[in-house]
């Protein structure tokens, strides 16, 4: 009836997990290898947007030197007049703007076509997507001439409405996962307790797909802040962004090298320290689709 | 007002705004790009637009840089999505251990995905340069000659490739690792207790289960590949002589720099033609997939 | 048929916790043994450690004498059936069932009937191409159990297989399961949180309990010689009726007011052990005796019907007690009875825990 005695016991202990430290070690070289290989550029325009002009065009590359801000100022108070600046404040505003327009319609939308039964709504759900794979080349010849006839050219609002209508796909795609979630009895608990669609979306749905919206706010306002064709065509001075001024860039042997690559810099920056704090938002609008 | 009347308000105030943008700012441009492809239209010239019919067509379709940008675009969409493809799945496979610090090395691989295209255009540029770029100094400590990148009819292509490949091969790595995690255990465990080899899990259970994934990365980075145009700005300018001008480039120029609008606006239809129907397929296979139960 | 012997096995997991302690086990073979016990009692790291899927911590497994320590899962020849079924979802039912035989390179023709033939045993030819996300879950089931069975392994590890499905399907499959294990003539360790699935499907039942074996034997040998007082409460439907701190006496125990006789073995075990004790009987064990009889004095709180016999409710001075009496002439609910102990079948608890009636390596 109860439990056998134990007969002599050879104790093995099978280490679980250092068995195969020649397949840990391989994985760590290769995936430090990969990840200096990525990070590798991100060092040498930093580290040259901080050298003089002698050690930029140096042979060979010279890796120990003083570092100067010379490139900053520059690029900042010097060139093109009044420098940098106002390309930096009409990319902030158009970044913006264009972001908060694009979460904002585009969780309006998604959510309008996925509670409400739309007319055709599956297929302007599937037209809304499919605007993800527009090429921007192709739109530029018409939008060019559209905005042009429409007197906008060189302001901050074609551009705001195109970042707008470019980014909405994405953000459509990663809210609906996120409405879907959503179970309906809320709503309909809110219905019942009085309050108007337009109200619960604002005031019970919003707050639940929070991180949905700070997700697609961040991929969009990524895309509008590097989006580089659409604004050199559609801008010249007072709109211009600061993708259009690094446009400029001509490459010859000179003085400009230094500022451009410090302008760079101020441009990647903040888009790496994003990157960094806000990876988990990141991933999720990246991989929405491909993975559930 | 009844429920239903007020739910059909609510529904039109949330959805038509965003229609109505869309419908201006996408569907009518392409209305127009037909349109305008159909006139001689250049800004350039004196004569107001002109209609013309199909002729621009008819030019492109005997345009031999035409048909050299096709081609240059599919030479570079194979090499830089083939190899992003490659590596970023044997990359998703590196990472996809539980050793400490691997997360945080995958996390950080992220960066140059989120980067300016534009600056990685110009920091290759840069590192690429025959007279200072990093890249020949490492050729050089390895014993080789210094190499023209951008100025070589062949390197120059390739160069653009190592660039996008050095950009988006995360991005594949990411999205593979993403659908690698999500494959469940049990499937797994099943297949060790039926007796299957490494080998024939590997092929049998992940590869085909991975396969939706695989498919949706693909289609993303072909057509973004197919649009891409930064690098090209400002690494090569289509050069040297045509060898990395891409179909972007030779549309941009014929419509910004040639200012022939009606026959950069025949290229643009050609692309939205082409890119449109590559949507269509993959959005609703994407919707529609569900592999799992 | 496999002869199953766990030695000493421990599992502990990584944060340090012990999965399952100091087990030592052994299965006949062509034996069915069924493993209960509460969540978390270490049931299944048990069955995955026969399985090869986690790692032994310490201890041997033996299977037919061999230690099967370092043979990976897939050498082990044993077939696994998952709670949650595990069937391959971008395969074919067909595809799920042969993949044993596809894994070992069985020639095609031979899969090909040895499939047909497994799947009419368990009713699905039907299903044969069909995915699993368009099966029910009986149907689903039945495919893991074919592909479980289609090899014929010396061993079956089922764990919960039956848990999610519902009351009549659990019945009619445990049929065909126990079946399947005899004209199969392999040797079955079987998980269930069911002991009446457990009764009537195994020949011999383990209980664990916090990653301890407590007791192995008959489901009989478990109800009337519960090793311990957590084998007697669990085991057991309705739970047996325990009374609490009851003071030795030099004959027997004093439970409240009332002094009651125990058998002479058991009180001597007793006095070598330390109180307070606590005294359980099995409600079909109790009598309702004469009104001024030695006994318990109990108010009757509910009468629950349940065909020929009733559970009663009875309040004590010593705690509510359950139990079973005839429906026909059951007393009424708020009447007032006295009941007493069939001390032929009580048991006596030690504070350890330890039953002080049967005869043990521990007393």
């Amino acid at each position: 009836m109860t439990v056998s005695t134990a007969h002599s016991t050879v104790q093995i202990n099978v280490p679980k997990k250092r068995r195969n430290s020649l397949g840990d070690y391989t994985r760590y070289l290769i995936a430090s290898g990969f990840v200096g290989f990525c990070l590798f550029p991100f060092y040498i325009i930093i580290s040259t947007s901080l050298k003089s002009d002698a050690d930029i065009f140096a042979w060979p590359p010279v890796w120990l030197f003083e570092a100067t801000p010379e490139n900053y100022y520059n690029a900042l108070f010097v060139f093109g007049g009044e420098g940098i600046f106002k390309y930096l404040i009409n990319s902030l505003v158009v970044t913006g703007i264009s972001t908060a327009l694009a979460v904002g319609l585009g969780a309006m939308v998604c959510y309008g076509l996925t509670r409400f039964k739309v007319v055709a709504g599956n297929h302007l759900f599937f037209f809304i997507l499919s605007t993800r794979f527009a090429p921007p080349v192709a739109f530029v010849v018409p939008l060019y001439l559209m905005v042009q006839r429409t007197g906008l050219i060189d302001t901050h609002l074609a551009l705001i409405l195109i970042y707008t209508s470019m980014n909405m796909s994405l953000v459509v795609w990663v809210m609906r996962g996120f409405f879907e979630a959503i179970p309906i009895e809320i709503e309909e608990a809110a219905l019942i307790d009085g309050y108007t669609r337009l109200q619960i979306f604002r005031k019970v749905v919003l707050p639940l797909v929070k991180p949905g919206l700070i997700t697609t706010s961040i991929l969009s306002a990524i895309m509008a802040w590097n989006e580089f064709l659409i604004a050199t065509v559609m801008t010249q001075n007072s709109a211009a962004t600061l993708p259009v001024y690094l446009a400029g860039f001509s490459g010859s042997m000179g003085l400009e090298w230094g500022p451009y690559l410090a302008v760079g810099t101020m441009a990647v920056a903040p888009i790496m320290i994003f990157t960094l704090v806000l990876q988990r938002h990141l991933v999720r609008g990246l991989t929405f689709g491909a993975v559930r | 007002m009844s429920q239903r009347a007020e739910a059909r308000r609510a529904a039109t105030v949330l959805v038509a705004p965003a229609i109505i943008l869309l419908l201006a700012l996408n569907i009518f441009p392409i209305i127009y790009a037909a349109y305008i492809s159909l006139h001689h239209w250049n800004l350039a010239s004196p004569n107001p637009p002109r209609f013309a019919g199909l002729f621009n067509y008819e030019e492109l379709l005997i345009d031999e840089r035409f048909s050299n940008s096709l081609m240059v675009s599919g030479q570079f969409i194979f090499l830089a999505v083939g190899v992003e493809l490659l590596l970023g799945f044997a990359l998703a496979f590196v990472f996809n251990s539980k050793l400490p610090g691997l997360d945080t090395l995958r996390k950080i691989s992220l960066l140059p995905v989120m980067a300016m295209p534009l600056v990685v255009g110009l920091t290759w540029f840069y590192m690429l340069n025959e007279n200072f770029g990093v890249t020949n100094w490492i050729l050089t400590v390895f014993g080789f000659d210094r190499q023209p990148f951008l100025t070589d009819q062949t390197l120059a292509i390739l160069s653009v490739v190592l660039t996008d490949i050095w950009q988006w091969t995360p991005f594949v790595t990411l999205v593979i690792f993403a659908a690698l995690q999500s494959l469940p255990e049990y499937v797994f465990e099943a297949a060790r207790m039926d007796g299957l080899t490494e080998r024939q899990i590997f092929f049998k259970m992940t590869l085909p289960l991975l396969r939706p994934a695989i498919l949706v990365v693909l289609v993303i980075r072909a057509v973004d590949a197919f649009r891409m145009i930064e690098l090209i700005f400002m690494m090569t300018k289509g050069g040297p002589a045509g060898a990395t001008e891409v179909l972007p480039w030779y549309l941009y120029t014929t419509g910004f720099l040639s200012l022939n609008l009606g026959y950069a606006a025949a290229m643009a239809v050609v692309m939205i033609i082409v890119v449109t129907l590559v949507a269509q397929v993959l959005v609703r296979k994407i919707v529609n997939q569900g592999v799992m139960e | 048929m496999a002869h199953i012997t766990i030695n000493n096995v421990n599992k502990i997991y990584p944060d340090g916790t012990p999965a399952v302690s100091n087990l030592n086990m052994e299965i006949a073979s062509g034996e069915f043994l069924c493993i209960i016990g509460p969540s978390g009692c270490g049931k299944s790291s048990t069955l995955r450690m026969l399985a090869g899927l986690e790692e032994v911590s310490s201890g041997q497994i033996l299977i037919d004498g061999e230690d099967v320590s370092n043979t990976p899962a897939r050498d082990r020849d044993i077939a696994m059936v998952f709670e949650n079924y595990a069937l391959y979802p971008h395969l074919t039912v067909r595809e799920n069932i042969s993949m044993p035989l596809v894994a070992r390179n069985t020639p095609k023709g031979e899969t090909k009937s040895r499939v047909a033939d497994i799947a009419a045993r368990l009713s699905i030819e039907s299903q044969l191409d069909k995915k699993p996300a368009k099966l029910s879950g009986g149907q689903r089931q039945r495919v893991a159990l074919a592909r479980a069975m289609i090899r014929n392994p010396r061993m079956f590890i089922m764990d919960e297989p039956l848990g999610h499905l519902e009351a009549y399907l659990r019945i009619e499959l445990r049929r065909e399961i126990r079946a399947l294990h005899e004209s199969s003539g392999g040797t079955t360790m079987y998980i269930t949180h069911d002991q009446e699935e457990a009764a009537a499907i195994s020949d011999r039942i383990a209980i664990m309990y916090d990653g301890v074996l407590q007791q192995v034997g008959t489901f009989e040998e478990l109800i009337d010689h519960p090793v311990n007082r957590m084998v007697a409460e669990f085991v057991g439907e309705p739970p047996i009726s325990i009374v609490e701190n009851g003071i030795l006496t030099e004959t027997g125990i004093k439970l409240g007011e009332v002094e009651f006789v125990l058998p002479v073995d058991t009180v001597r075990r007793a006095k070598k052990a330390s109180g307070p004790f606590a005294l359980g009987a099995r409600p079909r064990d109790f009598q309702i005796v004469e009104n001024d009889a030695h006994g318990l004095t109990a108010k009757i709180r509910s009468v629950q019907p349940m065909g020929e016999w009733a559970i009663l409710l009875c309040d004590t001075a010593v705690g509510v007690l359950t139990v079973v009496s005839a429906t026909a002439g059951a007393p009424q609910v708020e009447s007032e009875i006295t009941i007493s102990p069939n001390f032929s079948r009580a048991h006596l608890f030690a504070a350890d825990g330890n039953n002080l009636s049967v005869e043990g390596s521990l007393n």
